[in-house]
Formats: C-alpha cells, structure tokens, sequence
C-alpha cells in the first residue's frame, strides 16, 4: 500500500514537465513591455529584491547559500584541474602509485603532480559569464581566483546588482576584474571560457532558452556550470519543508518545486540540442548537512546537484 | 595645566594626520613578532595559494637587531625562556615552513619522570625524542633566518614600533577593511589583522572578543642551571609540591633550564636568595619532603639560616633519603642530575594564569596562540597551541583563497575557530585540573591522585594515549 503511494507520489513529481525545457514559439512580444524569453517572472524579481540588503551578512538570510558557495567553488576548482595533464616533466607512474608505492613516494608524486597542475591552473586567464549572479556571491569568488582575468555578472533585479556593485567596491583586490550589469543574457556579447549558471534555473520561466544562449556565450573548449535541484519528493522535502518551512534557513518563497529540473531532464536536452558537441564532465549530487556543510556526493538524481558541461 | 595637555595632543594628532596622508594596503597585518606571528609569516610566504598576499608584521621588539644576531652569534651561555617543542610542532617547523633550528643549541629528550611531592607515587614515560628543548630565542631567529632566505618580496618586517590604533575604515561596516596606524607614523589598511600580541591583546581587546579565566596565584620561576655532570638519562623532571611542580629540563651536554612554580611570596624569595642557596633549594626540592622544603623557606626568610649550615642540613636529609634507596644505582633513575651551580642574572619571574578567548575570529581579525589562550606552564603545551594555531590558520586560508573566499570573511575564517577551540580548550581544561589536583596536600585527595597517577603507570595504553596527546602521534 504505502509502496502504491510512494510510486504515485513520485511519479506525479518526477515527470517529465515537457513544458520546462521546451523552446518557446508562441510567445507573444509586446512593444511596449518587451519580455524576453530568458527573463524571469515579475514575481522572481520582486521576491530577490527583498532579499537584496541581507545579501552579503553571512549569518542572514543568505547564509546557507555561502556556505553552499564554498561547495561550488570546490566543484569548479575541481572540474578546471581535471582538464588539465601533467606535463612531460613530471613523472607520473604508470600504475596505481597509490596502492603500490610507500606512502611517503606516493605522497611525494602526488604533491608534484599537483603543483604541476596548480602551475599550469594559474597560467591561464579565463573569462567568466555568471549568470544570474544576484548579489555577487560567485561572481566575487570567481574573480579572486588567480587564473580568471574578468568576471561579468548579470542579474535582471537591480537592487541585487546595486548590492553586488558596492559590495564589489569594498576589495581593492577585484577593482578591474569585476563587472556587473542588468542585462538579459540574450544582450551579453562576446564569448567567455566559463559560464555559470548557479541556484538560478529554477527560478526562471524557461531553463531551455536559458542553456540555449548560456551555451552560445561559451567559446570552443568552453565549460558550463550549472547548479540546481531535481524535481522529486526528497527535493520538496529538503529544499522548501525544511529549508524554507521547518528550519527556516532559506527564505519562504524562494523555490516552487514545479520549476525544478531533473538532471537527466539536462542531459536530454543536450543529447537532442547540441548532439557531438557537449561532453558531460561530471554531475555531482549536494546535500546540506548542519553541521559539516554542504557536501558533494555521487547521488545526482536526488535534491541539488552540480553539473559541468564542456563544448567539444 | 591642562591648556597645555590638550593643546599638545591636538598637535601629535595634527602631525600623525599629516603624515598617514596614504595609508598603505596589506593584505595580511600580523601584530606581534613572537614564536606565533614570526611563524605565521613564514608559514604564509612559503604556501603556494597565500605567498603571492602582501603580509606586514609589526613588532615593539628589536626583532631584526638583536634577535636576527642570536642566529649568526649565538651567546655561549643559554637564555632563561626555554620551551618544550612537542615533534609535531617541529615537524611543522622544518618541514612545512622550512625553518632550520640551530640543533646545537637545543636537547632531544627521551622522557619524563613525573613524581608526587606529597607521596611516592610516580609515572615514568619514555620515548625516544618526545620533545626538544628549545630556547624561543633559537626559534624566533631561526624563522627570521628563514624570513631573510626567503627574500620575499611582499612581505614587511617592521620592528622597534608599536600599534597606536586600531580602527575600522567605515565604522558603520563591521566588514570594513581595518586602519592600523603605527608609532612611526606609517598607516595601513588591512583585509586581515591577525593578533599574536600575547595575553593582554590589543587586538582582542579591539575586535570585543571577551577572554574568560583566572590568575593561579602562582609565578613560574626560570633559571639557567650547569649540573654535576651530563645527565646519563636525557629526560625531563617534574615534582609536584604543594606550592607548585618544579621542573628541571635537559639542555645540550651539562646544561639544564628550571622552570618552578611556587607562591608569590616564594617566588620573591628565589628571586633574591644567592645562587648558592638557590641551587641547593632545587636539588633538594625533588628529593626532600615538603615539610624540610617549608623550613628552609621559613628560615632564608627570616634569615636565619648560613648557607653551609643549609647545605649540611640538606646533605644530610638527602643521604638519609638515599640509604633508603634498594641500591645506590636508583638515585640516577629517580632523582634528576644534580645542579651545580646557576646563572644567577638569568632568574626571573612571571605570573601564571588560564585565560580562553570566546572566540578566535571576527570580522577581519584572527586571534594566534596567546592572544586567544593562556596556560600553566605544568603540560608544556603553550607554544605548541600556538604553533597548532598557526598551522591550522594557516591551512584554512589556504582552502580559503582556492575557494576565492574573502579572507577576512568571518565565513573564511570559522573553520580556523572550529578546528582549534574544542582541543585547546580540552587541554586548558587537563592542565588547570591537574594544577588543581596537585595543589593540595590533603590526604584524601594525595591519596586519591596518587593511585590515579600509579594506574597510569600500569597501564600502558592509556600512558601511550597521554604521550601522544604531549608529544604528537608515535611513529
């Protein structure tokens, strides 16, 4: 009986909404308000722009979503490594060094190898879009790397990106790195080496037309980074009963669980839009944990996960 | 009068004004150049995520004068500030931050014999290099040598100078970078200001963050000893008397640092007492009785007593002691080298006291070693707190600035708190119980600690678990 229940619960939350990803034909442009089709409902922007002053106090609000940043800092840190060899200097042993060498001879080839990729990592000089970027929480994150040379980021709520502007003033450190802009993504020219879709796209009417131009702004080589929550039970469970209901770490209202996407819902539509010129590079579940954190784990069809994309 | 007064200080703030026109931007101001801050730096100029971070630190001391000198003309005679450096601090030391001690100078040793003053309980623990006596001279201009090698290019060595005023550049934002002016005049501007300024902190004092704890009424007295002869066991000594245990600590070949806690009032009297008299008060005070140690006290402080009638008596008193001894081979086993003579000039004082900050961090401000925390000097333990410090700040930031994280953010910097409070604070917590246990002849509680102190002894695991805890995981 409850194993009936459970199957129907899932199912009714777990199908397929065939209207989320889907690209929009019918919609109809009006001069005098022109709606674009990444832009996010008048109720989305109104919800982030309450939320705006306590951006930046890291025991307000906001506080789960820094702590959710450091997790997404890892997971980019450690997409961008993996994209990188060890050059021909370093010797890496053929074999599983780490099973059959002495742990201090393990240890040393590991370190070296590194500070080979760090010395490569830090060579480099990427160009950053995030999008959706609110109060600046990546993007500031982003831009103190030393391999990224420019941050753009774009919100379409300007109290938020008012915050993140003067925040942004505070650090000398991110003067000239740093850009922030109202600005729907169709309007971003140029192409960027990352782009970042971070906690966003389930706060947005159409996530497909948003992958669409996210994954126009990347160039050749280029990797996305998208961050959201499946569509099911535990979802609804974590994200809004206890997030936002029980334990009030979120603000009420900030998810709608009909706006949240399966990660195989993501993959699909890579499968079917940009069939041979995606390669998937990892999907990792996030969960929060009170006292540890957030913490990234292999389960990525369950509540949050973070998936990053490269163009190929 | 008074005209005057107000008069010449709007003049000094004129001149400070004029002078701080630009205030400099520093990445990372450590206040204090002591074990903890000289560390800090260098732990910071030798890890690949924090080194490229323009690093200031300021001391009141002749840092690069007269310390620097300790390393290129060492002194022939020992210093009196001796510490034990557990083989996790010095591992951290050499092989993290690079740092080359003068070995010569400092003594591995393989143990301690810990006994009751009041009983003949005893705990004997033994493992080859648990610790090493070092002077914090030899530490403080090791790691300067090391700061010199480095030749680092972003990194600021200010000493002879003192922190006027500490500030916030908007006081309205408690997130605000720090202003920190100086005594000559410089003004910086700060993401970071880490306080290694000792037990009365003006950096905590500034940041609010209260420090909770107590005076034990007790003074640590120090002094530089020549023994008999090189010891034939190199360990360490610790009675425990009622005043307070007495320590005698191993250095290289004939030498010997003493560290004594006692009262105040006989705290004064090692002090002032001549060196000889000094000298046969140490031997005999890890030997004789508390009862025979009460008379001598009571009669140099009356002044009633010659210097050779007190050394016949203790002579005395000692042979005594020794013929009760199974045989004559004992007296080295349990009994520590004796002390032949004392720098006099290298006794001194100092008051003994707990002290534990809430917290270690808040907007912008780190607290390192005793800034944040105080012990009695029983365990051995203070400087090595402080290089744990250090060592897990300094692993934080790093994780900090990977993930592109503010590094004055509290959110950066609560990992460092969290990492480090729970286990000092447990060991605040063994030592201040100890001190307490040991503190008291009455003889419920002698006998109580006594038995404790004697199943420790029978029981290796836990003996083993304890010397861990003192000296880092066995190898």
């Amino acid at each position: 009986m409850s194993q009936a229940m459970w199957r129907l619960a899932r199912r009714n939350y777990t199908k397929f909404n065939p209207d989320l990803l889907k690209p929009t034909r019918n919609l109809q442009f009006d001069n005098s308000d022109v709606r674009l089709s990444t832009s996010a409902s008048p109720d989305e922007i109104s919800h982030f722009k309450d939320l705006a002053p306590s951006w930046w106090d890291v025991w307000g609000p906001q506080r789960i979503l820094h702590k959710m940043n450091l997790a997404r800092m890892d997971f980019i840190q450690k997409i961008l490594s993996e994209q990188l060899r060890a050059s021909s200097e370093t010797y890496v042993p053929g074999f599983n060094f780490k099973a059959f060498l002495p742990p201090q001879i393990s240890g040393l080839v590991e370190q070296e190898l590194r500070q080979d990729i760090r010395a490569q990592l830090f060579q480099q000089n990427l160009k950053v879009l995030d999008i959706g970027c609110g109060g600046g929480i990546l993007a500031e994150s982003l831009a103190r790397l030393p391999f990224v040379s420019k941050v753009d980021g774009i919100d379409l709520t300007a109290e938020c990106i008012e915050i993140a502007k003067s925040h942004a003033q505070k650090d000398p450190a991110l003067s000239g790195k740093l850009n922030y802009e109202v600005l729907p993504l169709e309007e971003v020219v140029g192409t960027y080496n990352l782009v970042t879709c971070m906690e966003m796209l389930e706060h947005v009417d159409q996530p497909s037309e948003i992958l669409r131009h996210a994954w126009g702004k990347l160039g050749k080589g280029g990797i996305l980074i998208l961050s959201t929550i499946n569509r099911d039970p535990i979802s609804w469970f974590t994200t809004i009963f206890m997030a936002e209901q029980v334990l009030k770490l979120v603000p009420r209202g900030t998810h709608n669980v009909s706006k949240y996407i399966n990660s195989e819902d993501i993959k699909q539509w890579f499968e079917v839009e940009c069939r041979g010129q995606h390669h998937i590079l990892d999907t990792k579940g996030a969960m929060y944990l009170p006292l540890t954190g957030w913490v990234a784990h292999e389960h990525h069809n369950i509540g949050n996960y973070f998936m990053a994309i490269k163009k190929i | 009068m008074r005209g005057i007064r107000a008069w010449s200080q709007s003049w000094t703030l004129t001149r400070r004004l004029a002078t701080s026109a630009t205030p400099k931007k520093s990445d990372i101001f450590i206040v204090g150049g002591g074990p903890a801050g000289l560390t800090l730096a260098a732990a910071i100029k030798t890890s690949p995520y924090l080194s490229s971070l323009s690093t200031t630190l300021v001391d009141a001391g002749d840092l690069k004068g007269r310390t620097a000198q300790f390393y290129n003309e060492p002194p022939e005679k020992f210093t009196n500030r001796v510490i034990s450096l557990t083989s996790q601090s010095k591992k951290f030391l050499q092989e993290r931050v690079g740092v080359s001690l003068m070995e010569d100078r400092m003594q591995a040793f393989d143990g301690l014999y810990v006994s009751d003053g009041c009983s003949d309980a005893q705990l004997e623990m033994e493992r080859d290099s648990m610790g090493y006596m070092v002077e914090i001279l030899n530490l403080q201009s090791s790691v300067l040598k090391r700061l010199s090698d480095l030749q680092a290019p972003n990194l600021e060595l200010i000493d002879q100078t003192k922190v006027l005023e500490i500030k916030s550049k908007d006081p309205t934002d408690p997130q605000s970078w720090l202003t920190v002016s100086l005594s000559n005049g410089e003004v910086y501007e700060t993401r970071l200001l880490v306080g290694c300024d000792g037990f009365n902190s003006p950096v905590r004092k500034f940041s609010k963050i209260e420090s909770r704890g107590w005076f034990y009424n007790r003074f640590g007295v120090v002094a530089t000893m020549k023994l008999d002869f090189p010891p034939f066991k190199v360990r360490g000594w610790q009675r425990f008397l009622p005043t307070g245990p007495i320590a005698h600590l191993p250095l290289p070949n004939d030498n010997a640092t003493l560290v004594w806690s006692t009262t105040e009032p006989l705290s004064r009297l090692l002090l002032a007492l001549d060196p000889e008299q000094f000298v046969l008060l140490v031997n005999a005070a890890f030997v004789l009785d508390d009862v025979d140690m009460q008379y001598y006290y009571k009669q140099l402080e009356r002044g009633t007593i010659t210097t050779a009638e007190l050394k016949e008596d203790i002579t005395h008193r000692t042979e005594l002691r020794y013929g009760k001894l199974e045989n004559d081979s004992m007296i080295d086993e349990i009994y520590p080298p004796i002390v032949s003579e004392i720098d006099g000039k290298s006794r001194a004082r100092f008051p003994l006291k707990l002290s534990h900050a809430d917290s270690y961090v808040a907007d912008r401000i780190a607290l390192v070693g005793d800034a944040a925390h105080t012990t009695h000097p029983l365990a051995g333990q203070g400087l090595n707190m402080g290089q744990g410090d250090v060592e897990s700040l300094v692993k934080v930031l790093e994780n900090a600035s990977q993930r592109g994280l503010d590094l004055g953010s509290l959110l950066a910097l609560e990992p460092y708190w969290a990492d480090r409070y729970p286990y000092n604070n447990m060991l605040l917590g063994v030592v201040d119980k100890l001190h307490k246990i040991y503190s008291t002849d009455f003889a419920p509680i002698v006998a109580a600690r006594s038995l404790g102190l004697k199943a420790i002894q029978g029981l290796g695991p836990i003996k083993d678990f304890m010397m861990a805890r003192v000296s880092g995981p066995g190898r």
